[in-house]
């Protein structure tokens, strides 16, 4: 057998031995990131399909955090989709075989900050596999509709890129199931189609609307003479413009839908001039202007969403800025009451079930709502952890709080680890608006500083949640401040008592925002054609800030000198400062020279903490349509630069974090990924490790203490990855070993740092805590074909527990729980005794780790330390903890060896009872059985079974002083350790008793059996003492 | 507990028995794999396994049988305290049973969950001549498990439960199995992964360890063919609860 391993051992490592062993996405796979949430947030969904044959699962489409899926109606989600594309614009399920979905990628409410998709999936079982089936380059996808009676043809409304002029937008159509498509409505490279109606009576009945639209990085403009109403009634070979009743042209964009149960009936909402709705009784054909509130014609670029009921067509929904409904066929609307709590606003998609109309699920800027009445009132949905992240920030305290600010969801701290776990509760809403930056101030646990759109910032009390208005005001003769919808506020990485914000203009504060200081010229180049924003919106005006253009965005203090800071603006340039704000040179020239764009959005900025002469920076261009990923390096103040480049890179490039201990080691966060590099950005992996493989990674930080990489992404709330010492400690020499167990830093023995009352959390989003106890970490260059396990030892070699290991190609994490190996417990009991689970912790101390891999063994020394930060509990209370402890322990050991006696003599008596003849003899063993069963009876539970009888004899109450005294780091009572003696008492009565119990029956029984089985001549067995 | 150790159970015991870098289809891959654990041969001789095996909580070894009888039966025993529990399923009925808590008789496993488990009372596993058997296989091309690239193939069983099987592209061992059943109004997934194979007297390789995100278990030893019959999957009459009619 071992040669056969060894060969097969041999043979399988042959190939890997020849060839340089690199670092991959899931060498760290099990340092696997913990989903924080937060869950009492939601963040911006925009698809919701249910199943219509089982009325319980739900499809759910986010703006940045993938397809979630539900299977009990929405009392839990999981997220289906993380290999793919996070942004969703659409999903259809065929109704006939569900097990058939498709989701369109890139969300189609294209606000400034929408995100950009990859193309069509289809899954046929139900979600768990997915197959891209084209339309790569639509970019968005508004709408996917299967054709009720024949499900192989499908059509797909893609607007199509947001940012540029593309031939990849219009109508499209499959007849084979989405193998192929054609596209059959198309007007021009501006615009794109926006939404579909099919009659499901009459499948070749289509209706379409088109749109003209287009973003730049400081105008919108929805509206052009592209967009249109249109109709076929041949499958969409023929259109014909729907215009009879309707507005003047330019539209903008149109909202269209049909009754299901009379789809004669129609209604629309036409953005135009003056933007309407518009109902039609004869299948499109006349339109009427209908008087609407102005929740049914607001923002309609953003509200695209209109819905009527499937069985009743004078019902209709406007999910739009709010939520509204008419009973009248659109004639008349009414609002959602918030008695059912506040119903977020800004509403993207309706899901009625066709089989219980009143039963309907909303998706909003906030989340996903579900309604039991019709929409009239509406219950929030608390476990999904889809928040849109800008940016984190964490601060020193034990355990940190994180701080972040979500796209319309104001901005949000919680502590990373809590009693119970981080769930929605330990949550707290700090600021409102739309969140971007928060900053703990470094030198007042305190104060926060946190802002919302368009520069509006605020410094926040931490006890009362209290903020104060520290905006920047423009000064005597200076221009209106241009803020970033995203402005910065950050503070000092070298000096933290600096307060740094900016518009065109960077200021500076050092007494938390009450005095500021300008401290540089106007840092953009200030670009009058780029400020038109109150222009912005095409049709319908739309001036949020979200335009806001030729503004700072970045700024970065280096951590080695207060005096070098870095700005980096939205039109592309980089400036650099050396003397705290007199001098400031441009180097966007240079980078330029790097083959980057000029005018790019200089997204971060990351000033070396090893060398200040070195900084990396992330460009972002895709507002001009450019998607690719711009990262550099200058290592001469910003005089001359390096692409950092990678073939596994995708989206746009949003921040670059260099590690705080190795100078090797960077992070990058994209639009699509989170990427990590060992080699100082030479190689790069994408990080999987619990991470969905396209996240949107806006912000990477770095805790100093705990070394958490944390990580702020745009669709999936905050990420932690806890420790990655791991990481650091990969390095080239130590990824090409075959196993290698990594040395452990001295580690506190601990129950954990939180308690908590044990009750599950109910409901909501739960993230729980970092380990309770450090794992030990080893590498495996290749998975481990053998058997693995740990070994501890004590300083007298003595094993002190086995522990099972993992097998993973990369870093395996196991658990040991700093405690001996439980006792046995007496058996034969009608109940469980829990003390078998219990083990006494080690005391502080060296202990070898022996790790067995095959039959291969790999050593290290451990060092465990009395945990110091607990102050009510000493090194010499541990020790008289460990003492009695370690009594009990071996008391259960003595009961269980005591009770094991007995049980095997009266496994004797039984054994041999029936087939006694002898009165005599019989009555001798029933005598010394019940003499045995009175002692048993003391010593363990022998009557109750049920687990709420409480029925406590010796081991129970061992157990329960041993329970006590074992799980928690105190010292114990002198109740306690009094209580011990007692028990000891009982056990040695216990022992003393069966000594005279044997002594007096035991040659007597066996004489008895002996006699009677020699007079019967049939041998019978008996067991042992 | 008992959800857990059933889910390893049914794993457990339909471990699939594989080889060229070629390999695409389906029945490749299958012939890959079965060449590669000890044949299609030495597989279709087994008629009964018994393992023996443990599982580590906190150092606690407890030690845990299970059996299978082919098409018949399946049990798995745990013993802890002096007490076993366990959970069993014939072809037609199905108990558990843990007295730890209290429990004084065995509880019966509901119907819908009995047909499901019928599926997995296989010891060749589903992949093992699939379509005899009416399963549907899928190749789904390459994945990863933990950085190790498999092949990836679903079985879609005729009681509509699902496998997603993964075979190491270079071992063409079976690895990990995904199984998500439906039983009782509840979707339910669980996930199970195996290592340290061994070759067996038998002819066939046989992983030592079988792990489903809880406590692994280690298998101790493995019997073929040996001692179970359908009387092995009976309830003990002291035991025996009132039956449904």
């Amino acid at each position: 057998m071992k040669q056969f391993f060894l060969l097969l051992f041999s043979t399988m490592f042959v190939g890997s031995m020849q060839a340089q062993t690199k670092v991959n996405s899931y060498t760290f796979g099990a340092l696997e990131a913990r989903w924080l949430g937060p869950g009492t947030m939601s963040g911006r969904t925009t698809a919701i399909v249910g199943v219509v044959s089982d009325n319980k699962t739900l499809y759910i489409g986010t703006a940045g955090g993938g397809v979630w899926k539900s299977t009990n109606a929405g009392a839990s989600f999981k997220p289906i989709f993380d290999k793919y594309c996070m942004s969703i614009g659409a999903i259809a399920v065929d109704q006939a075989n569900p097990s058939t979905v498709f989701v369109g990628t890139g969300e189609s409410n294209m606000r400034n900050t929408v995100s950009i998709g990859d193309g069509l999936y289809k899954s046929t079982d139900a979600g768990d596999n997915w197959v891209k089936v084209g339309l790569d380059s639509t970019e968005h996808i508004a709408k996917i509709i299967i054709d009720p009676k024949n499900a192989n043809t499908i059509y797909v409304a893609a607007p199509g890129p947001l940012w540029s002029d593309s031939k990849h937008r219009g109508l499209y159509k499959s007849t084979d199931g989405g193998t192929t498509w054609n596209k059959i409505l198309y007007i021009n490279e501006k615009t794109g189609c926006a939404d579909i109606a099919v009659d499901p009576n009459n499948p070749d009945i289509i209706y379409a609307t088109t749109w003209e639209f287009r973003r730049k990085p400081y105008s919108f403009s929805s509206g052009g003479m592209g967009s249109g109403m249109w109709k076929s009634t041949d499958g969409g070979k023929n259109w014909r413009e729907l215009k009879n009743g309707l507005p003047v042209k330019p539209f903008g964009r149109i909202a269209l839908t049909l009754a299901p149960s009379a789809p004669q009936n129609m209604i629309a909402i036409v953005e135009a001039k003056e933007t309407g709705l518009y109902i039609s009784s004869d299948a499109g054909e006349t339109w009427k202007s209908q008087s609407a509130t102005m929740n049914v014609v607001s923002r309609p670029f953003y509200f695209s969403c209109l819905v009527i009921d499937p069985k009743d067509p004078k019902r209709v929904y406007r999910p739009g800025f709010g939520f509204s409904y008419s009973d009248d066929g659109g004639y008349s609307f009414t609002d959602a009451s918030y008695d059912g709590g506040w119903v977020h606003s800004d509403h993207h998609a309706l899901w009625i079930n066709p089989n219980y109309t009143n039963q309907m699920y909303l998706a909003t800027d906030g989340g996903i709502y579900y309604s039991l009445d019709r929409g009239a009132t509406w219950m929030f949905v608390y476990n999904l952890p889809v928040g849109q992240f800008y940016h984190v920030a964490c601060d020193n305290s034990t355990p940190y709080r994180m701080y972040g600010g979500l796209q319309d969801n104001g901005s949000w701290m919680a502590p990373s680890a809590a009693p119970g776990g981080v769930n929605n509760s330990s949550w707290q809403d700090m600021y409102g608006g739309d969140g971007f930056w928060v900053q703990p101030d470094p030198t007042d646990s305190n104060i926060a500083y946190a802002e919302s759109q368009g520069g509006n910032m605020g410094r926040i009390d931490l006890r009362t949640f209290k903020s104060v208005d520290i905006t920047p005001q423009a000064g005597k003769d200076e221009e209106k401040l241009r803020w970033n919808w995203n402005t910065p506020i950050v503070t000092g990485q070298a000096n933290g008592r600096n307060l740094y914000t900016a518009a065109q203009y960077l200021f500076k504060s050092k007494n938390q925002g009450r005095i500021w200081q300008r401290i540089s010229p106007d840092l953009t180049t200030n670009d009058k054609k780029k400020q038109q924003q109150e222009e912005s919106g095409g049709l319908s005006e739309d001036n949020t800030s979200a335009e806001n253009h030729c503004t700072i965005f970045t700024i970065a203090e280096s951590p080695l000198d207060e005096n070098l800071i870095w700005v980096g603006t939205d039109d592309g340039n980089l400036q650099v400062v050396t003397d705290g704000g007199k001098s400031w040179i441009n180097v966007s020239k240079n980078y330029e020279a790097a083959g980057i764009p000029a005018q790019t959005w200089v997204s971060s900025i990351e000033p070396s903490r090893f060398d200040k002469n070195t900084v990396y920076v992330t460009f972002d261009n895709h507002m001009y349509g450019d998607m690719n990923t711009y990262v550099a390096k200058s290592t001469d103040l910003g005089k001359t630069w390096t692409r950092i480049k990678s073939d596994e890179f995708t989206g746009f490039a949003h921040k670059i974090k260099e590690d705080l201990v190795n100078k090797g080691l960077l992070f990058l966060g994209t639009e699509r990924g989170m990427f990590a590099s060992n080699d100082g950005g030479a190689r790069w992996f994408r990080m999987k490790n619990h991470i969905p493989d396209y996240a949107m990674v806006r912000d990477i930080q770095i805790q100093p203490k705990t070394n958490d990489l944390v990580i702020a992404t745009h669709g999936r709330g905050i990420m932690v990855v806890n420790d990655i010492t791991p990481i650091r400690m990969l390095t080239k020499d130590v990824v090409d070993q075959d196993v290698v167990l990594f040395d452990s830093k001295p580690m506190e023995i601990t129950t954990g740092k939180y308690g908590g009352g044990g009750s599950p959390v109910s409901g909501g989003w739960y993230g729980g805590n970092p380990d309770n106890i450090a794992p030990i970490e080893y590498y495996l260059k290749e998975r481990a074909t053998k058997d693995v396990k740990l070994e501890i030892y004590d300083a007298e070699g003595k094993l002190v527990q086995s522990v099972p290991g993992t097998k993973r190609k990369g870093v395996n994490k196991v658990y040991w729980n700093l405690r001996w190996t439980p006792p046995k417990t007496a058996t034969g009991s009608t109940k469980m005794d829990y003390g078998g689970f219990i083990a006494p912790m080690v005391l502080p101390g060296n202990y070898t780790l022996k790790l067995k891999v095959g039959d291969k063994e790999y050593s290290k020394l451990l060092s465990l330390v009395h945990d110091n930060s607990n102050k009510l509990f000493t090194v010499e209370d541990r020790k008289e903890q460990y003492d009695v402890a370690m009594r009990l322990y071996h008391m259960h050991e003595e009961l269980y060896a005591l009770v094991n006696k007995i049980n095997a003599e009266q496994k004797t008596i039984k054994d041999n009872m029936d087939s006694l003849t002898r009165p005599q003899n019989k009555k001798l063993l029933k005598e010394y059985n019940t003499k045995l069963e009175e002692l048993r009876s003391t010593l363990l539970a022998t009557k109750h079974k049920s687990i709420f009888a409480d029925e406590k004899k010796l081991r129970e109450y061992i157990t329960e002083v041993y329970g006590s005294v074992c799980g928690q780091e105190c010292k114990p009572s002198n109740l306690q350790t009094e209580r011990v003696a007692v028990l000891m008492e009982d056990l040695k009565k216990g022992q003393q008793t069966y000594e005279k119990l044997y002594a007096e029956y035991n040659t007597k029984t066996a004489a008895a059996i002996k006699d009677d089985k020699a007079k019967s001549k049939s041998p019978t067995p008996r067991s042992g003492n | 507990m008992k959800k857990i150790f059933l889910s390893i159970c049914t794993a457990a015991l339909t471990i699939t028995g594989s080889l060229t870098l070629k390999a695409q289809t389906v029945d490749e891959i299958i012939q890959k794999h079965y060449d590669a654990v000890g044949g299609v041969d030495n597989w279709k001789k087994i008629n009964s396994v018994k393992l023996t095996a443990t599982s580590n909580s906190g150092g606690v070894e407890v030690p845990i049988t299970l059996a299978m009888l082919q098409g018949k039966g399946f049990k798995v025993e745990f013993t802890f305290n002096g007490m076993t529990g366990y959970t069993f399923m014939t072809d037609k009925a199905g108990w558990n049973y843990s007295p730890f808590a209290g429990q004084t008789k065995p509880e019966a496993i509901p119907e819908e969950a009995i047909k499901e488990a019928q599926d997995a009372m296989d010891i060749q596993g589903p992949l093992f001549d699939y379509k005899t058997k009416g399963h549907k296989v899928t190749y789904l091309g390459k994945d990863d498990v933990e950085g190790t690239e498999c092949y990836k193939l679903k079985v879609v069983f005729p009681s509509g439960k699902e496998e997603t099987i993964f075979i190491d592209t270079k071992t063409y061992y079976h690895i990990k199995s995904i199984t998500k059943s439906k039983a009782n109004g509840k979707e339910m997934e669980a996930s199970s992964a195996f290592g340290n194979f061994q070759k067996l007297p038998e002819g066939i390789v046989y992983p030592m360890t079988m792990e489903n995100g809880g406590n692994p278990l280690t298998i101790k030893t493995v019997e073929i063919n040996k001692g179970i019959d359908e009387n092995y999957f009976k309830l003990p009459e002291s035991k025996e609860p009132e039956i449904k009619k």
